[in-house]
């Protein structure tokens, strides 16, 4: 075990993450400016659009391609009144807020605080936040429907856990274990009071961008998905919808399986059903990666696996997406055919996620156990 | 927001001028001898089409030029990029109907843009417009190609000068209306120049296809290795349970 004074450390810790973030914002403006290739990613302009269209009395979904809540909208319209980088810090603070979030678990939880910092210096949220993408909102929210829940907040827990089903679906697999601990009322009442308020100011068409299109959508572009070559190729015929539900079934039955056998611990299976939706998802980009890396400080205290055997899983995990880019890139940059090398690539990475999970589940120990081990 | 509701061919007119009667119409085009060169750059699914068009030095400053592209299905033109860049490129794009940005090629349909440069002065010359376009996903071949073939016509060059009624001694020329400007606000009639062309052939690019001969190899490959992935963490879980 380590021992540490982390309060030191986190008067640093806090301030060095938020700094280096804003100097990813600051130089992403210079990149976009003076550069071909752009920093910013392409859906940072999707919301800003998306939020004029709203400072301008119109709808968001007026923005081809808006698939979010309005919700999202509605806060970026300072992009638009006061400057065009203010999502961005907006996404920044959410970030250092994920962090702030991990650590106050962590100290619930017992464990050891330092861990927060792989979030805090992770180049990839860092990274994924300076581009102006919104999944810290949400990383956010979820955090913070877990530490509400341990500290058994629980209408505040509902309410933010409602939010953040609102904002995208994927934490509606958390539905199972999270209702045990809610009761009925305000599991209902956080899940349709969002949605309810959206319905009425945008219609049939917020349901539609919001929710509807994600469950159906049958995205034949490549991607990291396993099945994207499948419904590639199936995407007009007869088999098409049979074969979307078989691909359905191993996400549904993964899901039931891990809330059953793991449901005394939230965060764990938290984690596990956004690793296991993720990784068998019809559609897999990599920002859908930050959805779980989000709470994988939470469960690495209470990994037994050595530090060496935690870099080669690391590794293995980027080795899995290299092998994945690099075919993806010869089809859309060079124009090469490289259809079947990224359907075995898919496969492949899938293979490995199976692998890393399987690690994790097999060398996870609760806080039960840990207890129990301390009284022997 | 930027559409195109009418487009009209005008064939040759037999008006007579309006005002003193004493201009000669559209005296310009007579020794004018515009071209038209077109090139295609970059590979893959993201390219870009670079039209550069010399006016020839008897071309008065005032003439304005219009360029008209209509584009097969097999591609995209994204509104929103094409809006980003307008400011940096000097020019701005009129689209004639909606895009859809995520539609594989056979659900959707051909389109026309027409470019204009934004310049308050005289059109450069000469004029060089780059425009991004983007491949769609195409359906599946069946008949073991890997590549399918997309062309791109070239673009129609058309000029307009506010001195010039363009109504009489056009040829080789025709009058063709369309909008004055990219706000789509107004019409004008004009000159289409005929075979300003330097290129020899159109435009073409290949694009990759999926292979739908191996449709059953591929799902069967799919559903057999989730399958056993799924089957082995489910045990891994139930192994591992908490207590």
């Amino acid at each position: 075990m380590y021992s540490f004074t982390p309060e030191i450390k986190v008067c640093v810790l806090f301030p060095v993450s938020f700094v280096v973030r804003l100097a990813l914002v600051v130089y992403g403006d210079y990149q976009d400016r003076n550069m071909v290739v752009k920093y910013t990613d392409i859906d940072y302009h999707v919301f800003t659009d998306a939020a004029r269209f709203i400072t301008e009395g119109q709808s968001p979904y007026n923005r081809s391609t808006y698939r979010y809540t309005p919700l999202l909208a509605w806060l970026l319209t300072p992009n638009i009144y006061l400057t065009v980088v203010f999502g961005k810090l907006l996404f920044i603070v959410c970030d250092v807020l994920s962090g702030l979030l991990i650590y106050k678990l962590l100290c619930l939880r017992g464990t050891a605080r330092y861990v927060s910092s792989l979030w805090l210096l992770n180049p990839l949220p860092m990274g994924v936040s300076s581009r102006g993408n919104a999944e810290s909102i949400l990383s956010a929210l979820v955090l913070g429907t877990l530490l509400c829940m341990e500290v058994r907040r629980l209408t505040w827990a509902a309410a933010l856990y409602g939010l953040s089903v609102h904002m995208k679906i994927y934490p509606v697999t958390y539905a199972l274990p999270i209702a045990l601990s809610l009761t009925p009322v305000a599991f209902v009442k956080s899940l349709t009071t969002a949605p309810f308020c959206c319905l009425i100011r945008y219609g049939w068409v917020f349901l539609h961008e919001t929710y509807f299109y994600h469950l159906t959508r049958r995205d034949i572009r490549h991607n990291f998905s396993p099945y994207f070559y499948m419904l590639y190729l199936t995407a007009d015929s007869r088999w098409s919808q049979a074969l979307g539900l078989a691909a359905f079934l191993p996400q549904l039955i993964l899901l039931l399986v891990s809330s059953w056998t793991f449901h005394p611990d939230l965060a764990f299976t938290c984690f596990l059903h956004t690793a296991v939706f993720v990784s068998f998802n019809k559609v897999c980009t990599s920002q859908y990666f930050m959805w779980y890396l989000s709470l994988l400080p939470l469960v690495i205290p209470h990994l037994t696996l050595s530090v060496k055997q935690g870099l080669g899983l690391l590794l293995l995990w980027f080795a899995g997406q290299a092998v994945w880019l690099a075919p993806a890139y010869f089809l859309e940059f060079e124009g090469y055919n490289t259809f079947f090398l990224i359907w075995l690539a898919g496969l492949f990475f899938l293979v490995i996620n199976s692998f890393i999970l399987v690690q994790i589940i097999a060398h996870y120990r609760s806080r039960k156990s840990l207890d129990r081990q301390k009284a022997e | 927001m930027l559409f195109l509701t009418k487009y009209i061919s005008v064939g040759m007119w037999n008006m007579h001028m309006k005002g003193n009667g004493d201009q000669e119409p559209c005296f310009f085009l007579k020794g004018l001898q515009p071209s038209l060169y077109v090139e295609l750059s970059h590979k893959g699914f993201h390219r870009e089409v670079v039209t550069t068009v010399e006016l020839g030095s008897e071309t008065p400053a005032d003439v304005r030029a219009l360029l008209v592209y209509r584009w097969p299905r097999d591609v995209y033109v994204d509104p929103y990029q094409v809006a980003s860049l307008s400011h940096q490129r000097g020019w701005q794009m009129l689209f004639n109907t909606a895009i859809d940005l995520e539609e594989p090629a056979h659900r959707t349909s051909e389109f026309s843009t027409y470019v204009f440069p934004s310049h308050a002065g005289p059109t450069p010359n000469p004029l060089k417009v780059t425009i991004p376009i983007h491949g769609r996903y195409h359906k599946p071949s069946f008949d073991g190609k890997t590549f399918t073939p997309v062309h791109i016509e070239l673009p129609e060059l058309l000029l307009w000068t506010k001195k010039c009624t363009p109504f009489q001694r056009l040829e080789p020329h025709t009058v063709l209306d369309a909008p004055c400007t990219a706000s789509n606000t107004s019409i004008c009639s004009w000159v289409k120049i005929q075979n300003p062309n330097k290129n020899s052939v159109p435009m073409s690019l290949h694009l990759p296809v999926g292979d739908g001969s191996t449709v059953r190899l591929i799902s069967t490959g799919t559903l057999v290795v989730t399958l056993i992935c799924c089957v082995v963490l489910c045990h891994s879980m139930l192994k591992h349970q908490l207590r």
